[in-house]
């Protein structure tokens, strides 16, 4: 318990010295607006565009599904982090080694190869099933 | 008898089944506590690291008055700031992958059974955003895209402690049940390995194609990151040219000088021929940008230590105390001038570089002459060096 109140009052003051900062520090509205818009775009949107990915790929057999869902979490998150530079609004041209190499491209290639080895897999584990059957 | 007032409940129309229902719609079993905590604790060191990490850069670049940064491993800033940046894009499919399994507690109902019940859901909304908010602006700084209206540095810093407070007060909540979760051995056979190896495979596929830009072995692979190390003037990449700052007239003007000054015991000035004339040295120093990227190049020029010596300043004598303001060319903006303290301009690897892997330094590396040192932040190793004032 007491271990509880501490933490509860660590927190909380650190959470007080980070508004007191954002306060003096940054304009509050435009601040909050990212803060609570990430949150809500997180939770009506994304999430629910994954449990429709997951509803969509229900349907395939089971060792195919785990196959597919993890070549799909992979590609995802990998276009999350790389899509500001696919944009490439933050090029510059008088700064040419700021963003400098072709990202749709080299995205498209990433994807390829997740597929790559996400195709090489199920492959793999349909052979060994097949095996395993003829073995029975 | 008291008639007591009939409870607000019954005067509100009831809520459909489908929302109260929700949560246990959700049919994965990975939506469970031993997910959650695992994840959780994975989640939680990473958050640790890239806070401890981000103040390490904050407090190099705008030190309390009693700090004193060492000026030595060379490469310290280099790991803690790729740790901070390339750590931070491996911990995104962390984050989401402990969001996707917490998710249907979003949805419990009634959402709030009391005020307490309340106050824990709004600190873990704090949690949520904030963690959302870090990740979401560092992924767009790297990028160099600015769609919010606020300066970066400054919300991302703050907005941390945030984080830091609501995530010791979730590890208040949850750390004994989670840690109960953890240390029992599950008697179901939920295929958590499999989830967990995909999370991993996640965050190991955007380390790997980002991580080149601070390991230059590696740069070949760096194929989703915002810099190549080989790429550039003089095979470096550069944060802000000479055409950016409005600098490049006065940088390549011949009547170019370098004044020594603020408390010295003579005030010099040296041209370009006068720090040629001193004795020149190579070292090997990486630029680490706060950004993460980070590349290894061989800077030579003159020791500061020896320039300041000129001007009466000893690092053994009665000045070796003293800090050093090193100013831009720049007229403005917020890197225009860099504070040397003593660990620094005492250690021999500290130059003001005049050239760069074999030739002079190109305009856009801070021609004529830049400040170089070890274990300090890019933004901080000052380009188009002008002025030292002492003081």
């Amino acid at each position: 318990m007491t271990a509880r109140v501490l933490g509860y009052a660590a927190g909380l003051a650190l959470i007080g010295l980070g508004l007191r900062g954002i306060a003096a520090d940054v304009p509050v509205g435009r601040w909050a607006a990212w803060f609570a818009g990430a949150a809500v775009l997180h939770d009506a949107v994304l999430v629910p565009l994954v449990l429709a990915a997951g509803l969509a790929t229900g349907r395939l057999p089971g060792r195919f599904r785990r196959t597919v869902r993890a070549a799909l979490v992979t590609a995802a998150c990998v276009t999350a982090v790389a899509l500001p530079l696919v944009l490439g609004y933050g090029r510059r041209a008088d700064e040419p080694s700021r963003l400098p190499l072709p990202y749709g491209r080299n995205l498209a290639i990433v994807l390829a190869a997740i597929a790559v080895l996400a195709a090489a897999a199920a492959a793999a584990s349909a052979l060994a099933g097949r095996r395993k059957g003829r073995s029975r | 008898m008291v008639r007591r007032p009939a409870p607000l409940k019954a005067a509100l129309p009831k809520p459909p089944r489908l929302l109260t229902t929700l949560p246990g719609r959700f049919t994965s079993r990975l939506h469970d506590e031993r997910t959650a905590s695992l994840l959780g604790v994975a989640l939680g060191a990473a958050l640790l690291v890239s806070f401890g990490t981000g103040l390490v850069s904050h407090f190099m670049q705008q030190p309390a008055g009693w700090m004193r940064w060492p000026s030595r491993p060379v490469n310290l800033y280099r790991v803690t700031q790729g740790v901070h940046v390339i750590g931070g894009l491996a911990t995104v499919p962390l984050l989401l992958a402990k969001l996707w399994t917490v998710y249907p507690k979003l949805w419990q109902w009634p959402p709030v059974r009391s005020i307490g019940h309340a106050v824990q859901r709004l600190l873990v909304f704090v949690l949520v955003g904030a963690a959302l908010f870090q990740f979401v602006t560092g992924v767009l700084n790297i990028a160099y895209w600015y769609p919010f209206r606020f300066f970066f540095t400054t919300a991302h810093y703050w907005t941390a402690y945030i984080l830091a407070g609501a995530l010791v007060v979730h590890v208040a909540n949850e750390g004994a049940k989670a840690r109960r979760a953890v240390m029992t051995r599950p008697q179901d056979a939920v295929g958590r390995r499999g989830f967990l190896l995909t999370v991993a495979a996640a965050s190991g596929a955007v380390a790997l194609t980002t991580a080149g830009e601070a390991a230059t072995p590696l740069a070949r692979l760096a194929v989703l990151a915002p810099r190549r190390p080989g790429t550039g003037p003089q095979d470096v990449p550069v944060n802000k040219s000479a055409a950016a700052t409005g600098v490049t007239a006065a940088a390549l003007d011949p009547g170019w000088r370098l004044t020594v000054t603020g408390r010295v015991a003579r005030e010099v000035t040296l041209s370009l021929a006068d720090l040629r004339a001193l004795p020149q040295h190579t070292v090997r120093l990486p630029i680490s940008c706060v950004e993460g990227w980070s590349v290894e190049a061989d800077w030579h020029g003159v020791r500061l230590r020896d320039v300041l010596r000129l001007a009466g300043v000893d690092a053994g004598g009665a000045g070796r105390g003293a800090r050093v303001r090193v100013e831009s060319l720049e007229r403005g903006g917020r890197y225009r001038a860099s504070r040397v303290d003593p660990p620094h301009w005492h250690d021999p690897l500290t130059l003001l570089a005049l050239g760069m892997n074999g030739a002079p330094l190109a305009l856009d590396h801070g021609r004529p002459c830049r400040l170089i040192a070890p274990n300090r932040p890019g933004v901080m190793q000052t380009k188009w060096v002008h002025r030292l004032v002492v003081t």
